[in-house]
């Protein structure tokens, strides 16, 4: 491997390594889905980030820390959002995995499935239409390609020439939401973009593969659709250990360094739970007033106490404030 | 001025009177030529030049990356909007027939109406398009929404009644942060009694303030859209019992301008609201509602409303006319509330 190359790879297995343990620390007993798989974080990292908004952007999918912590977000930052923290990016209006931050490029949302194909198409359009480097990644799970709205993002993105990459989660197949697989090349054929598929190459192919469809993107060829396919194995946790320990064994990085790495991601996270506790819960004031359409405050009488005559203030006719 | 301008954009730079639809095409050239972060989407809004022409040679002028021709999918389009949005763009999204936002409904409330309150930041896009009756169009091609957005806290909706209100509020409505939906009466698109010149640039119509479109002391009038123009019918019919009505025109129904109709009431103690739209779940109940809140103790009569009868808008022209408010309507219930 060319140095240059070698540097990357260890990079890579090293940022790996820690937001591979710190993902799965977070998402213990949770489903796993993209992101949490740690070929997303690779797939993530595969982008080119930034936190002054000038970088890539990415969707990381409902389930998924993963690839929020390989673009820059920390464990504690995501354990306010999932503990309703005032603190917390979205500020507790919204739970999960649901908030946004442009300048890292980072775009959540825990609403209807499909939806965000649309959105990141657009910010794709936005970034060709300004003559950019920079690509959209959308991380979706496989039941979104059964929404409407999912294949009119893929349409408009395909028409557009839109410089983005929808990965779609294959495993996810298998937590129900569908009940047999489907062909993902058709699905792209059918909107005239490329396709590739992740399962279980080394690391470094799966950097690769999304290295290549974001230079596609960015030159001015399309969208590519990812699929993202179920590792031969029956435990998915099992297909995230092993893909790591492949990495690591591919590269130079010592066991001593793997362990050094993972105390500190394990520092990382317990300091964010100690953290935690301490952080204050939302303040209705601070977090709802800001975003009410109206200014003014609500009547009172309209929540639970008695009318107060004051309220009224300046429209209350003389006769009636003498009554009173 | 260059020779090639299409010709719905230089009325006021020809010092010409212009109508409701050559004030939306100007506000829109003069923003994206204002602000090259300005671009619009649409079905058929480029090539074709809408379908009403209010694009007609944008195109041309502007490049297919900032008149973009979208798929059939409002969906998928207003969705990509929002992603431009994020991005620092200020996307115009057309919808041909409002009655076709239906389909964006999810990502409008769901997702672009919610992105401040996400702590996604605000997100500055237009949606507009043509709404209303009167013009034998059918349920599909007829109806007004903005009630089926009234009640989602994050848009803004406006709905002018006139072609220097819809230049200057479309304007601040491009500039603004947030959402807005921007109805455009199709009935008042090319009608030649509401002509008039329009203000330069640099003139904005703020969000969230109400007109008074005629002043009385006898009955207030609150409205919006094409209706104003029949409310105006209506007072001068009523003026000839020596009735003096004041017209309130709301321009901008999301914020309210609740202080207006507030100011009003309290001088005439009597309220009437008129809208086009369907009457179960029309903006007329809040008003009553909110002058119920603020304003109940000057009332001297009953907070009537003139509306469209709670059906699809009808396809035949005897029971359009007949589904939609009409002057008489509006002088009939004016007098009873003079009286009352």
């Amino acid at each position: 491997m060319p140095g240059e190359a070698a540097a990357l790879s260890r990079e890579v297995v090293r940022d790996l390594i820690y937001q591979g343990f710190q993902a799965r620390f977070l998402e213990a007993g949770a489903d796993i889905g993209p992101g949490v798989d740690a070929r997303a974080v690779v797939m993530a990292r595969a982008m080119r980030s930034s936190s002054d908004g000038t970088g890539d952007v990415c969707f990381p999918g409902p389930l998924s820390p993963g690839a929020l912590l390989a673009l820059g977000a920390t464990p504690l930052e995501y354990l306010r959002q999932l503990a309703r923290k005032g603190t917390a990016p979205a500020a507790a209006r919204t739970g999960g995995r649901n908030w946004t931050d442009l300048r890292r490029g980072l775009i959540g949302w825990d609403g209807p499935s499909g939806t965000m194909t649309q959105v990141l198409a657009g910010a794709a359009v936005a970034f060709a239409q300004r003559g950019q480097d920079r690509a959209a990644l959308v991380f979706e799970e496989a039941a979104a390609v059964e929404t409407g709205g999912w294949h009119e993002g893929m349409n408009f993105a395909a028409a557009q020439a839109a410089p983005l990459i929808v990965v779609l989660d294959e495993a996810g197949a298998r937590r129900g939401a569908r009940g047999d697989g489907h062909d993902v090349e058709s699905i792209a054929r059918a909107h005239g973009v490329a396709c590739a598929a992740v399962a279980d190459e080394p690391f470094a192919e799966v950097f690769a593969t999304m290295a290549a469809a974001r230079r596609r993107a960015v030159r001015g060829r399309g969208p590519t659709l990812v699929a993202l396919l179920p590792a031969d194995v029956a435990e998915p946790w099992a297909a995230h250990d092993a893909f790591v320990a492949r990495a690591v064994e591919a590269s130079e990085v010592a066991q001593s360094e793997v362990r050094a790495i993972e105390r500190a991601a394990s520092a990382a996270v317990s300091h964010a739970l100690a953290r935690l506790g301490r952080e204050p819960a939302a303040d209705p004031r601070d977090a709802l007033v800001p975003v009410c359409t109206h200014d003014l405050p609500l009547p009172p009488w309209t929540r639970r106490t008695a009318p107060d005559p004051g309220w009224r203030g300046a429209a209350e006719p003389q006769d009636v404030q003498d009554a009173l | 001025m260059p020779s090639d301008l299409p010709p719905q954009v230089t009325r006021t730079r020809e010092g010409r009177s212009a109508t409701l639809l050559e004030a939306i095409a100007e506000a829109l050239w003069e923003e994206m030529e204002r602000d090259s972060r300005v671009f619009l989407m649409g079905e058929d809004i480029g090539a074709y030049g809408g379908a009403f022409k209010v694009t007609r040679g944008f195109q041309e002028h502007f490049g297919r990356s900032r008149v973009i021709d979208t798929p059939i999918s409002e969906g998928g389009f207003t969705g990509a909007a929002a992603g431009a949005a994020h991005m620092g763009l200020r996307p115009v999204v057309e919808m041909q027939f409002m009655d076709f936002i239906s389909p964006a409904y999810d990502v409008l409330t769901n997702y672009i109406a919610t992105s401040l309150y996400r702590g996604a930041g605000p997100l500055p896009l237009v949606v507009r398009g043509p709404v209303g009756g009167g013009n034998r169009g059918g349920p599909f091609h007829s109806q007004n929404v903005e009630m089926a957005f009234f009640h989602t806290p994050g848009l803004k909706i406006v709905y002018p009644a006139t072609p220097a209100d819809a230049k200057g509020l479309l304007k601040s409505a491009i500039r603004d942060e947030n959402p807005v939906i921007f109805e455009e009466h199709k009935g008042l698109y090319r009608a030649p009694h509401c002509r008039e010149l329009l203000h330069g640039e640099d003139h904005l119509v703020p969000l969230g303030e109400a007109r008074t479109a005629l002043e009385g002391e006898d009955l207030t009038i609150v409205t919006y859209g094409l209706m104003v123009h029949r409310c105006l019918e209506a007072a001068a019919e009523l003026a000839r019992d020596r009735v003096r009505v004041e017209v309130i025109d709301l321009r901008t129904l999301l914020p309210m301008d609740e202080d207006a109709i507030v100011a009003s009431v309290t001088k005439t103690g009597k309220l009437l609201i008129v809208h086009e739209d369907t009457r179960t779940g029309g903006i007329a109940g809040e008003i009553a509602i909110r002058i119920n809140e603020r304003a109940f103790e000057w009332l001297d009569g009953p907070i009537l409303r003139v509306t469209a009868i709670d059906s699809p808008v009808p396809f035949s022209g005897e029971l359009e006319d007949y589904f939609l408010p009409s002057v008489a309507d509006v002088v009939t219930a004016g007098r009873y509330l003079v009286r009352y």
